[in-house]
């Protein structure tokens, strides 16, 4: 994928572009807003990861100016800032996705390639599979080697929203503000416990584990 | 128009007064002209009276019966009977008068028409009467009042064409002034009610720099909103200078961190300490949000998007988000609501979860193994209860409104997790929405009670 990266942070920027380079992406880096909005423009991104204080024009009227222009590219806000204010700000302004300095780059990566197949998750089919398992959306029935798996509202709403996205990582945040629609950051690990509970019913009595950990990253099901 | 005024607006003091001064100027009017009119009537009976006794005299005088006799009845001929009514009734033969039939009198008397039989030609509204005796018969001379009657109907001409109008027009002229003060005094009251809400760009609409007091406290109040504004954008802006100056430094320190736990040949003991050192940076992290989230809120801002959330379905699902948590743990929660549809709270979603989070975090926390933490949800006429309690060790009464402070943490939970701002974030979340906190004792246990006002 060709990345855009406007980042002034002499230490963040390089981090970010480099481990994207290593995953094979091609990655320009711009540290200034007027110069990022430019190339913005006039280059064809797959995905542009936008600071939302940088010198120059800053973050917000960065995006602003872009989507003004029907450029519909997606992008992804940095932010020092994650007060409620400003996360809808951002949103407001065009962004499509919205993360919270610190982060971990896994969250970055996960967020990046869930930004860029978006567009493929509106047709999804009424039923999910992997492997032996089923989910039926209409029915709101699970089966898995075609016994019924009993799951509570919110365990159902969590197994369908990783099924629908079989073999990508999905964080703990990312799963947080999907199935919870919880947009802070809780002491408790509320993603973890149900996890488990979810594996109890899915994973235990079977010998192909479908939910998998990703160390230091999140969650996914694993892809056949 | 008086009936128009309703409660709310005689509550406005310069309808109120504007009213007073009319009921002043219409009683004060009808009082000098009342005065007036009873001197004046008072005046003209006295000078009629004088008349009446001159008339009688006049025939009194006449010493001869048959020169009387013959006065009479030439007086009777020539003397209209709207102007005077003369009639005698002899002590024998018919009665000579100028009227068919005047009822009999002592003395002196008002007589109406009404008991007059008039003869052939009209008579007057009212007469002054006076009887005598005269030649052994019994002589009656009436005067008409058409005079006082008249100048009573000049007088309410004179009311009605001079007063009325100037009352009515006063009163209009009045009430409009007087509404339009009240316009101006419920906008300035309006604007400071919402600046006070926290919608710092609210502005008294339509200000003029005029030398009248009410444009002068408007332009004052407008002054003041935008030095308030002014000031509390440049504390975001040191806020959000502060934010990025320290974040971007801790932004490093995990970046660093993440390369170093990526590493695969650290040791166990390595490892660790790295561990260790993510959670500590993960704590600065957070505390510095809570705090910079907290400034925000009392800002006040957040409420400029405030819409209907059901606290209802949103306390139900976070406890159930939590249960298997509670439940790892060896704690029950439950979760009760007197009712089952939705319960609609003016406010934002996210700060209410944070509330809600927050505090059944803390009783996690602080709530032995075995320990119940119930949430529940009650309704009356205008508010909605929203009440977390638990049956852990509670906050002595001294403390409870300390803890609502930030960084304050009772001395034995200093040792667990948390950074002592979870409830002083509850406590400026439910300010944000107008929502009272109260702490209090469930012997053994704390219950923390919120009561939200239902938005009409």
């Amino acid at each position: 994928m060709k990345i855009l990266v406007i980042e002034d942070d002499k230490t963040a920027g390089p981090y970010i572009a480099g481990g994207l380079r290593e995953e094979g992406h091609s990655v320009d880096l711009l540290t200034q807003g007027q110069e990022g909005l430019v190339q913005a423009m006039a280059g064809t991104y797959d995905i542009l990861i936008v600071d939302r204080m940088l010198p120059g024009i800053d973050g917000v009227s960065l995006v602003k100016t872009l989507r003004g222009a029907k450029n519909r590219v997606p992008i992804l806000f940095l932010t020092a800032l994650g007060g409620v204010d400003d996360r809808i700000e951002g949103l407001d302004a065009g962004a499509d996705d919205y993360l919270v300095k610190p982060f971990v780059f896994g969250e970055l990566r996960a967020r990046i390639a869930a930004l860029c197949r978006r567009p493929q998750l509106a047709e999804a089919p009424t039923s999910l599979r992997a492997h032996d398992l089923e989910l039926d959306r209409l029915s709101r029935k699970v089966t898995r080697s075609g016994k019924p798996i009993d799951l509570l509202p919110r365990e159902f709403a969590l197994l369908e929203h990783l099924l629908r996205r079989k073999g990508r990582v999905q964080t703990r945040t990312m799963l947080l503000e999907a199935v919870w629609d919880i947009h802070f950051d809780p002491l408790t690990n509320i993603v973890e416990t149900h996890i488990s509970r979810l594996r109890g019913k899915v994973d235990k009595d079977y010998d192909v584990q479908l939910i998998e950990t990703v160390r230091g990253a999140g969650y996914r099901i694993v892809e056949e | 128009m008086i009936s128009r005024l309703t409660a709310p607006q005689m509550r406005s003091t310069p309808l109120r007064l504007t009213g007073l001064l009319i009921v002043i100027f219409t009683v004060s009017s009808l009082v000098t002209f009342g005065v007036a009119y009873l001197f004046l009537r008072n005046t003209l009976d006295t000078v009629l009276e004088e008349q009446l006794h001159q008339s009688m005299v006049s025939y009194t005088s006449i010493a001869d019966s048959n020169d009387l006799r013959e006065r009479l009845l030439a007086d009777t001929k020539s003397i209209d009977p709207s102007v005077m009514i003369i009639t005698f009734e002899p002590a024998s033969g018919p009665t000579i008068s100028n009227v068919t039939a005047f009822p009999p009198i002592a003395g002196l008397a008002i007589v109406q028409d009404a008991d007059i039989i008039p003869g052939q030609r009209e008579l007057s509204d009212s007469y002054l009467a006076i009887s005598s005796q005269v030649a052994g018969g019994r002589l009656v001379v009436a005067h008409s009042r058409g005079q006082i009657i008249e100048m009573g109907e000049v007088f309410a001409t004179v009311f009605l064409i001079g007063l009325l109008p100037t009352l009515l027009i006063a009163s209009t002229v009045g009430l409009l002034a007087a509404r339009r003060a009240r316009d101006r005094v419920e906008a300035i009251r309006t604007t400071l009610l919402d600046l006070t809400h926290g919608t710092l760009t609210s502005r008294v609409p339509n200000v003029a720099d005029v030398p009248d007091d009410l444009e002068q406290i408007g332009l004052a109040v407008n002054r003041m909103a935008t030095a308030q504004a002014k000031s509390v954008a440049s504390l975001k802006q040191v806020s959000d200078d502060i934010a990025h100056d320290l974040k971007t430094p801790i932004q490093r320190v995990a970046i660093q961190l993440g390369r170093l736990q990526d590493r695969n040949d650290l040791d166990a003991e390595q490892a660790e300490i790295v561990q260790n050192a993510v959670v500590e940076t993960e704590g600065i992290v957070r505390t510095f949000q809570s705090l910079l989230q907290i400034a925000q809120i009392e800002s006040g801002r957040v409420k400029e998007r405030f819409v209907p959330v059901d606290i209802r379905q949103l306390s139900e699902n976070l406890v159930e988000a939590f249960t298997p948590t509670a439940e790892e743990s060896d704690h029950t929660i439950t979760f009760a609501s007197d009712r089952n549809d939705a319960m609609f709270v003016q406010g934002d979603r996210q700060l209410l979860s944070q509330v809600l989070v927050n505090l059944i975090e803390n009783g996690l926390r602080h709530v032995p193994s075995g320990g119940t933490i119930a949430v529940r949800l009650s309704q009356s006429t205008n508010h909605f209860e929203l009440v977390v309690s638990d049956d852990g060790p509670g906050v002595p009464s001294a403390e409870r409104k300390k803890v609502l402070r930030r960084l304050y943490r009772l001395e034995r939970s200093r040792t667990s997790e948390g950074n002592g701002l979870g409830l002083s974030l509850v406590a400026a979340i439910c300010e944000l929405h107008d929502a009272t906190l109260t702490l209090e004792d469930a012997m053994p246990g704390l219950i923390v009670r919120i009561v939200f006002p239902i938005n009409a």
